[in-house]
């Protein structure tokens, strides 16, 4: 066993995740405190600008198999391919974006190599010399560190804002091409075509400040009340996702994970317990006001400015505020 | 079609969580469990797949006898019948072993189940379920259409607005999104009738597993904390009036 760090690389369109560039952040810092060597591998086609980005990342080596049936490739080939690059280096852990094509990947590989898998993990440290990683529980109201044992391998599944992206590195990573028959891989499954959610009225990514509604105003007749704030901010109505499931905002108004990534100047999140898959659509706003009747509600893990209270009092009033400011 | 629901059941609050004497579980005081609300996304999928094209539903639930009580719940939505596999584990890999070992006991042409589970928050089992049975799989699977050669049309999320269709030959597991169907309400009195059903029962011993496959290894919890905060939140007091103007003042500056 080589006991080394491989990273597996999460393609979109042919591009490299942001995610990917945290997870070599991370795990450049993990093999250097573990003395062993960082390996990326990328899966795909016509991969030569991929590995160009790659460089410059701390990683020793860059593994890549390249072949055209790994256009359009359905989860079950995707996760036979990463675990047999991975059988050639035997690494100790094998670091996969926290995403939802992450997910679909990371049981399949770890169930093909008999390792265990630690999904939506905040943290991968040394700590008092085991491999530790945090993740959490009960809806991400609590936290566990789990720790590795000495021997024990591991496919750790890491959310997107575990580490920020660090600087460039000198070394030149050693590029080696895997073939591998990919063609004859068993598959029952495969992609017919990718598409993107049709571009609606409301752009997100544009506003300034967003007032987002989440699943604890209850009823589709009270949305008006974060509506109206939003008018009077002159900012834009977004909403998590359970807001969407029940139909009382279209698609095209959701934060998170599944829908929209912003990073407005101010996020105003009423109602919103904080999910996961919401936080990471939109922890990179300037400034997170969070009101929320739950103390321990995980949106006041991210939140600089919070407000424990009946969002049917504050809101309002705020629009109010913001309505005479407007006037004066 | 024959498709089986897998379907979890999750304590509400909880609270006093410790770490189990051999690290390898959270103990805690729990509320009710109830059915966990990914999954029941997955039984409505299952309902309207029958709905439009027939076929028996049978929901599987692993976990003490407390978890009859969400096989229940299953059975007065519509599941035609219900099996519980009596063993508890937190641990993913021993969870997927004993439910693949199920599924083989089982006539299916598709398996339905939730992203993930609001206590572990893993998402682990049910595609691990998939590679041990060597069955194809998606993840956020936000449609489905049951096609006539014995296949499925699936949509799947890939994230940021982006989604792919994927055909799969059955039988096949999908994790499927909330809010791929509506969630329906069970009148009480139906609550109440389906406690009558009768509810199968799994042994461990009954799958033929073995203790080895059962037992967590590879690591330990060393702790359980309230999370670490990426940065201290300001909390604002005093009245709706007073944290208005304190909150605008705020946005302000930010502009």
């Amino acid at each position: 066993m080589s006991r080394d760090i491989l990273v597996l690389v999460e393609l979109a369109d042919g591009k490299i995740e942001s995610m990917t560039f945290q997870l070599l952040a991370i795990g450049r810092q993990l093999a250097a405190e573990m003395k062993v060597e960082l390996v990326a591998a990328a899966i795909g086609h016509q991969l030569e600008n991929v590995v160009e980005a790659l460089q410059g990342h701390g990683t020793d080596r860059i593994l890549v198999v390249d072949d055209p049936a790994l256009t359009l490739t359905a989860g079950e080939v995707q996760a036979h391919v990463f675990a047999e690059v991975a059988r050639q280096i035997e690494p100790r852990l094998v670091l996969v974006g926290y995403s939802l094509i992450g997910m679909e990947l990371t049981p399949a590989i770890a169930s093909k190599l008999g390792m265990n898998a630690f999904t939506n993990c905040v943290n991968v440290e040394l700590r008092d010399g085991a491999v530790t990683v945090t993740r959490p529980l009960f809806d991400s109201t609590m936290h566990a560190q789990i720790a590795l044992e000495e021997s024990a391998t591991a496919v750790v599944a890491l959310q997107k804002g575990s580490a920020p992206a660090t600087a460039r590195s000198a070394k030149k990573a050693v590029v080696e091409s895997i073939t591998m028959d990919v063609k004859s891989i068993p598959s029952r499954s495969r992609v017919l075509e990718i598409t993107e959610e049709p571009k609606g009225d409301v752009d997100l990514a544009k506003a300034e400040i967003i007032v987002a509604v989440g699943r604890g105003i209850g009823d589709k007749e009270k949305i008006h009340f974060t509506a109206e704030l939003a008018d009077a901010l002159g900012a834009t109505l977004a909403c998590s996702r359970p807001v969407v499931d029940v139909g009382w905002l279209p698609r095209e108004r959701q934060v998170g994970a599944s829908g929209k990534s912003v990073a407005p100047k101010v996020y105003v999140a009423c109602g919103i317990s904080g999910a996961i898959q919401h936080l990471t659509g939109m922890r990179d706003s300037k400034r997170i006001i969070a009101i929320n009747k739950d103390p321990n509600a995980p949106i006041f893990q991210v939140a600089h400015i919070g407000v424990v209270g009946d969002l049917f009092e504050i809101v309002p009033a705020l629009t109010k505020a913001a309505q005479e400011a407007q006037t004066r | 079609m024959n498709i089986v629901v897998c379907c979890k059941a999750v304590p509400g609050l909880v609270t006093d969580l410790k770490i189990g004497t051999d690290g390898k579980a959270i103990q805690y005081q729990g509320q009710l469990l109830a059915i966990n609300e990914c999954d029941e996304y997955a039984l409505e999928e299952a309902l309207a797949l029958k709905r439009s094209g027939g076929g028996q539903i049978t929901a599987i639930s692993m976990g003490n006898i407390k978890a009859l009580d969400i096989l229940y719940y299953a059975l007065a939505k519509g599941a035609d019948k219900a099996v519980r596999v009596d063993c508890e584990s937190q641990d993913p890999r021993v969870a997927s072993t004993v439910i693949a070992a199920a599924l083989r006991k089982l006539d299916f042409d598709l398996v339905l189940t939730g992203t993930q589970s609001r206590d572990t928050l893993g998402g682990q089992v049910g595609i691990a379920a998939a590679n041990l049975l060597g069955i194809p799989f998606a993840y956020a699977v936000v449609d489905v259409e049951a096609r006539e050669n014995h296949t499925v049309k699936v949509r799947k999320e890939l994230g940021g607005g982006r989604y792919a269709e994927v055909e799969l030959m059955l039988p096949a597991l999908l994790c499927v999104q909330t809010g791929i169907q509506p969630l329906t309400f069970v009148p009480p009195a139906r609550r109440i009738r389906a406690r009558q059903q009768p509810v199968a029962s799994f042994s461990l011993a009954d799958l033929g597993l073995q203790s080895e496959q059962l037992t967590p290894r590879g690591y330990r919890f060393v702790g359980v904390r309230a999370p670490e905060r990426a940065h201290q939140v300001e909390l604002l007091h005093g009245s709706p009036q007073e944290i208005a103007a304190a909150l605008l003042t705020k946005i302000q500056e930010s502009l």
